[in-house]
């Protein structure tokens, strides 16, 4: 019995020792077989270690060759993060670490958890640091298992805030956009073009990473090199934009900016028109922004480019806290403040008057003017809608549209019988009210005038080599609707399209919006004879390696170029034969160099006064000046607007200024441009381009002021009407 | 020494009792070869494995890269004689001096907790200059011969509760001392031996629970009571936790994730000797002593790994049959101590090698680095050789 029950014991201790060595055969089974595969290509992970190395990123030159965008070499210590995966073992590294590195062991540690470095990469501990740390952590390899002093590149911009729009700036991948960069090969942490050319010609400015791959031990030392891969330096990038003319343009657009905050723009006023005696005190212009574009109108090319406020580029690299930095570049509900915004091609701007030349092309090309340039209108300073009965009128309609008020009477200007031209010359807004009801009453309420208007490109985006380009917006019945929808306008509102609408259209008001980058390329067409442009600010596109011809200065000469694009076919042609061109061209000729017109008294054309003394000969123009009306039809609401072509072939340049909130068209905005074609002329001596002073990380500007030194082409007389 | 005069006598014996064909009863006669040679087999393999993880560590450290070898070798014929030795005294003498055998390791047990050397917050071991001497080693066949010696005299038919209690104070003092060094692997290793010796000495089921219940209850207190051990519940949930992120368990679960990954890698036939990636790499810290099995895997694939477990099998199936042909119950029991013991033993190192079991610090039997476990072990395959020689007497 006992010896029985003996037996199954020691049975049973048998079975169980067998289960024991069956459940360890089937698990070193399993994990030799099923897993060994997914184990065998960890393992190769972590035995190796991958060195990314950077390629030297692309530089950016003007068009003359200044390098705009360069690199310096840096050095940047990385640890792999293998060595630091015990906390035990961390803590003695950072701590090894601390005294050649110049960090504490809190900052090595912040560093570490940073989330900006993805664990799979080796982690960056400093960048910048010198040859001699460097060398002094290479000969100490034993002590710095896992520590690798790798060759960066820090980008660099020799001429600091100028042209800081259009190159851009570098900065981390933003979380929205890492899975395409992941995609196309980045690795999270890389640093991209944030803003400029810099983003878009990201891809091709990085060239190429290589690698070194070695094979490591457990302790992170390299045991053999088995793979290098050199990278592939970027491609590098030419722009169209002039430096020169590019500082030029900045300064001029500032200078008057600055001098804008000075001048009155008029008193708060109660209903009788009496000066509110709560608020005596007249208000100046705010005079916060604005832009200017130059632009080559044969070939879309842009020649400079400025907006105001300006910042400089070297404060994304210069390392200053992000308390600091939210400082210079306040986040911010005010769009008059913001700083990281090119609002030559973001801005979304009424424009007034300077608008009206291409509504005078929707009527003459539509047939909408009976007899073209001889069609008259008799402007009595008052516009009365002809499509509205006079009972919807007296229900409170809007029926009656008033010019801008002439200075020298208070009332609405009066200019008697104009044609076309004269409307133009003037600015009559009853002549372009008028074309702006007929186009739609008379022609069954077709959308005639937009058709017309989308023809030089508004609307759409102009797909200008740039970031965050508005695509602007032409009044319509689907516009108005999808502006109910987002709650822009009222419900009640968005339902149908009205005359009102139409009117306001016709004098680049109300729904009517667009960029100044739209504004100078259509300018252009209407100076090249109809061609529309595509706008660049990218010239041609170089091999890795362009040499400098002197210091500073890349040679062009010996650059190979990949593609250019300064001969680059129109997008589109309009139908532009003279007797359209013509009445359109004399009268933006007429608002440069007058006539006016004579109706009760003479009337100055709107830029006669400005461009009194202008060098014509050497560079002729024609232009139209824009008021355009801001909140509550304030005076000191108003920006300014002006565009202005040459009428040189030999010289094609296209100029549009706006400047926010700074008054009448022909007194802000016109004396920029004047200005600028002024120095494109030769009349003007540029101040000598040099690269910028080092930044002083002491300041809180986005950029030191500049100021034109001699800002006499500035001035000028100018016309009082708001037009 | 006259022990030593019997065995001169017994090996005399031997050669005339060889040339002679004479009595079948013979010791000599009788040693169970193919348990022996599974041994040899099994610890030159161990010479190899402990070579292939230690070269590269020593060459770093710009040490002969033989040394850890040519010590094992030392320990591998200081085995054998010691070995030849227990065979040559028999397992009934060390019956005899059982009492005084077992309160020599108890006071080492004691001692080394005052005097030991610390390594790694443990004090496990005497420094001896070049070895140490790892009582809790010597402890485990001491305990078995002890404990079935003294179970053997009990009932023949059942264990009764008295032999059941003092068996249990046997067992526990010890274990409660290797308990604080702290060494919760050889504690659990010896009670695991003695619960197998009760278990077959027809202890009723409520005392061997009574006693895997005393057993949990004393490791649960042992950790609330003492703070240091609570190091050792990091390795049950690093164990429960084996893909954790979790800092402090890092040590621990990089430690198996590399031994499991070295295991996996080696495929079929392995990376092959001197080849395997993660153990030249020094990926897997205390290799040679804890985690052989992982170099055995990693370089010589299924195969080596399949023939390693296949030789243990062959060695317990032979310790176990032992057991089951000896019509001596003391030695029936001891048998099966060692049985249980050894198999606990192996299936824990393994299993941990392979993420089954929690980490601990017991070495693979005959394969890793140490004097300690490698003496034990042969004391342990000598008294089963000697039960197996003697059988027919």
């Amino acid at each position: 019995m006992a010896e029985r029950k003996r037996v199954s014991r020691l049975v049973a201790l048998a079975v169980v020792g067998a289960v024991l060595f069956g459940g360890l055969s089937i698990r070193m089974w399993f994990l030799q077989t099923v897993q060994a595969e997914q184990n065998e290509v960890t393992v190769l992970a972590v035995r190796t270690r991958t060195i990314r190395l950077l390629p030297e990123r692309g530089r950016i030159f003007d068009a003359n060759g200044r390098v705009v965008a360069d690199n310096k070499r840096i050095l940047t210590v990385t640890i792999d993060r293998e060595v630091l995966k015990k906390p035990d073992d961390r803590l003695e590294m950072f701590r090894r670490l601390s005294g050649p590195l110049e960090m504490t062991v809190e900052q090595l540690f912040k560093r570490f958890d940073d989330k900006r470095f993805g664990p799979l990469e080796s982690l960056p501990l400093k960048d910048g640091i010198s040859e001699e740390v460097a060398l002094y952590l290479g000969e100490r390899a034993e002590d710095y298992p896992g520590v690798y002093v790798r060759e960066d590149w820090r980008r660099s911009y020799p001429y600091g805030a100028i042209g800081s729009h259009v190159i851009g700036y570098m900065g981390a991948i933003l979380e929205r956009n890492l899975a395409y960069y992941r995609s196309i090969g980045y690795e999270p942490n890389e640093r991209v073009g944030g803003y400029g050319v810099e983003q878009t010609y990201e891809t091709t400015l990085r060239g190429t990473p290589g690698y070194i791959r070695y094979e490591v031990n457990a302790q992170g030392k390299l045991l053999r090199l088995l793979e290098r891969v050199e990278p592939i330096v970027g491609n590098d990038l030419q722009l169209s934009i002039d430096m020169e003319l590019q500082f030029f343009t900045e300064q001029a657009l500032e200078t008057q900016l600055l001098l804008r905050r000075r001048v009155e723009a008029g008193n708060y006023r109660l209903e009788d028109g009496s000066i509110d005696p709560a608020r005596p005190e007249p208000v100046l212009y705010k005079s916060p922004a604005g832009s200017a574009v130059v632009i080559n109108h044969e070939t879309g090319q842009i020649l400079a480019m400025a907006s105001y406020p300006r910042f400089d580029l070297r404060w994304f690299n210069s390392g200053i806290s992000r308390a600091k930095f939210a400082q210079i570049f306040p986040v911010t509900e005010d769009p008059d403040l913001s700083v990281l915004v090119n609002r030559a091609v973001s801005g979304r701007y009424n424009l007034g008057s300077s608008f009206k030349p291409f509504v005078a092309y929707a009527g003459l090309n539509s047939g909408q003017l009976v007899g073209g340039a001889k069609f008259q209108l008799l402007d009595r300073g008052t516009y009365k809608l002809e499509s509205v009965p006079n009972d919807r009128c007296q229900q409170g309609v809007k029926c009656v549209f008033r010019n801008a008020v002439c200075a020298s009477t208070g009332a609405p200007c009066r200019y008697g019988l104009v044609n076309v031209e004269e409307a133009l010359a003037v600015s009559s807004d009853a002549f372009f009210y008028k074309i702006g009801e007929q186009i739609l009453t008379e022609r069954g309420y077709q959308p005639i005038l937009e058709e017309q208007i989308r023809l030089f490109g508004f609307g759409s985006p102009t797909n200008i080599d740039l970031p965050n380009e508005y695509a602007g917006t032409v009044p319509s019945k689907a516009l108005k609707k999808r502006l109910a929808e987002i709650g822009a306008i009222s419900a009640e509102e968005g339902e149908a399209y009205y005359v009102g609408d139409q009117i306001l259209f016709a004098i680049g008001q109300g729904l009517m919006s667009a960029t100044p980058l739209q504004m100078a390329n259509a300018y252009g067409t209407l100076g090249n004879g109809g061609n529309v442009m595509q706008p660049m600010v990218a010239k041609a596109l170089f091999e890795p390696g362009t040499p400098d011809a002197k210091a500073g200065v890349a040679d062009l000469a010996s650059a190979r170029v990949i593609e250019r694009f300064d001969e680059k076919a129109p997008v589109s042609t309009i139908n532009y034969p003279p007797e359209i061109r013509d009445p359109i061209v004399q009268g933006m000729q007429r608002v440069i160099r007058g006539p006016g017109v004579n109706y009760d008294y003479y009337h100055k054309a709107t830029g006669e006064n400005l461009f009194k003394g202008y060098p014509y000969r050497d560079l002729p123009i024609a232009g139209k000046t824009g008021t355009a009306q801001g909140f509550g039809n304030l005076p000191w609401n108003d920006s300014s607007a002006f565009g202005a072509f040459s009428l040189d072939p030999l010289q094609p340049f296209s100029i549009f200024a706006y400047l926010e909130k700074a008054g009448y068209g022909s007194q802000a905005a016109a004396p920029v441009v004047k200005c600028v074609f002024i120095a494109l002329s030769g009349n003007y001596r540029f101040d000598e381009l040099v690269p910028a002073d080092p930044l002083n990380t002491a300041s809180n500007l986005a950029a030191p002021p500049v100021g034109l030194r001699n800002p006499s082409c500035l001035a000028g007389g100018r016309s009082g009407n708001r037009d | 020494m006259a022990a030593f005069v019997r065995f001169r006598a017994t090996t005399l014996n031997k050669s005339t009792s060889l040339r002679l064909s004479g009595n079948l009863s013979d010791p000599v006669r009788n040693i169970d070869w193919i348990l022996m040679i599974a041994v040899i087999v099994q610890s030159v393999i161990g010479l190899f494995i402990v070579f292939s993880a230690t070269h590269l560590r020593l060459i770093d450290q710009n040490f002969d890269p033989f040394v850890y070898t040519q010590r094992q070798v030392i320990f591998v014929i200081l085995g054998a004689a010691t070995m030849a030795v227990v065979m040559a005294l028999g397992h009934e003498w060390f019956r005899s001096q059982a009492a005084l055998l077992y309160g020599g390791v108890v006071l080492l047990l004691v001692l080394v907790l005052v005097g030991g050397a610390v390594t790694g917050g443990a004090r496990l071991a005497f420094d001896l200059g070049p070895v140490s001497l790892q009582p809790a080693e010597f402890a485990k066949p001491i305990i078995l011969v002890l404990i079935a010696g003294y179970i053997a005299d009990a009932q023949p038919d059942s264990l009764d509760w008295h032999h059941f209690v003092m068996s249990l104070y046997m067992v526990l003092v010890p274990a409660g001392l290797m308990l604080l060094q702290p060494d919760l692997g050889s504690a659990s290793v010896v009670i695991a031996g003695v619960a197998g010796m009760m278990y077959v000495a027809n202890a009723k089921r409520r005392y061997l629970a009574l006693a895997f219940g005393l057993s949990v209850a004393t490791v649960a207190a042992s950790i609330l009571a003492f703070p240091r051990l609570r190091y050792q519940l990091r390795r049950f949930d690093a164990w429960l936790n084996q893909d954790s992120f979790r800092e402090d368990l890092q040590n621990i679960v990089l430690q198996v994730r590399f031994a499991k990954r070295a295991v996996s890698t080696g495929g079929f036939f392995g990376k092959g000797y001197l080849e395997g990636p993660l153990t030249n790499g020094k990926y897997i810290p205390v290799q040679f002593t804890d985690f052989p099995f992982s170099a055995i895997g990693e370089q010589f694939g299924m195969i080596g790994g399949g023939v390693v477990i296949a030789l243990f099998v062959v060695i317990l199936w032979r310790i176990w049959r032992i057991a089951r042909m000896s019509r001596n119950r003391y030695g029936m029991l001891l048998a099966i101590g060692v049985f249980t013991m050894l198999t606990f033993q192996i299936f824990q190192n393994i299993g941990m090698t392979l993420g089954l079991t929690p980490v601990s610090g017991l070495p693979l039997p005959f394969i890793s680095y140490g004097g300690s476990h490698l003496l034990s072990s042969a004391i342990l395959i000598g008294l089963v050789q000697s039960i197996h020689m003697r059988r027919l007497q």
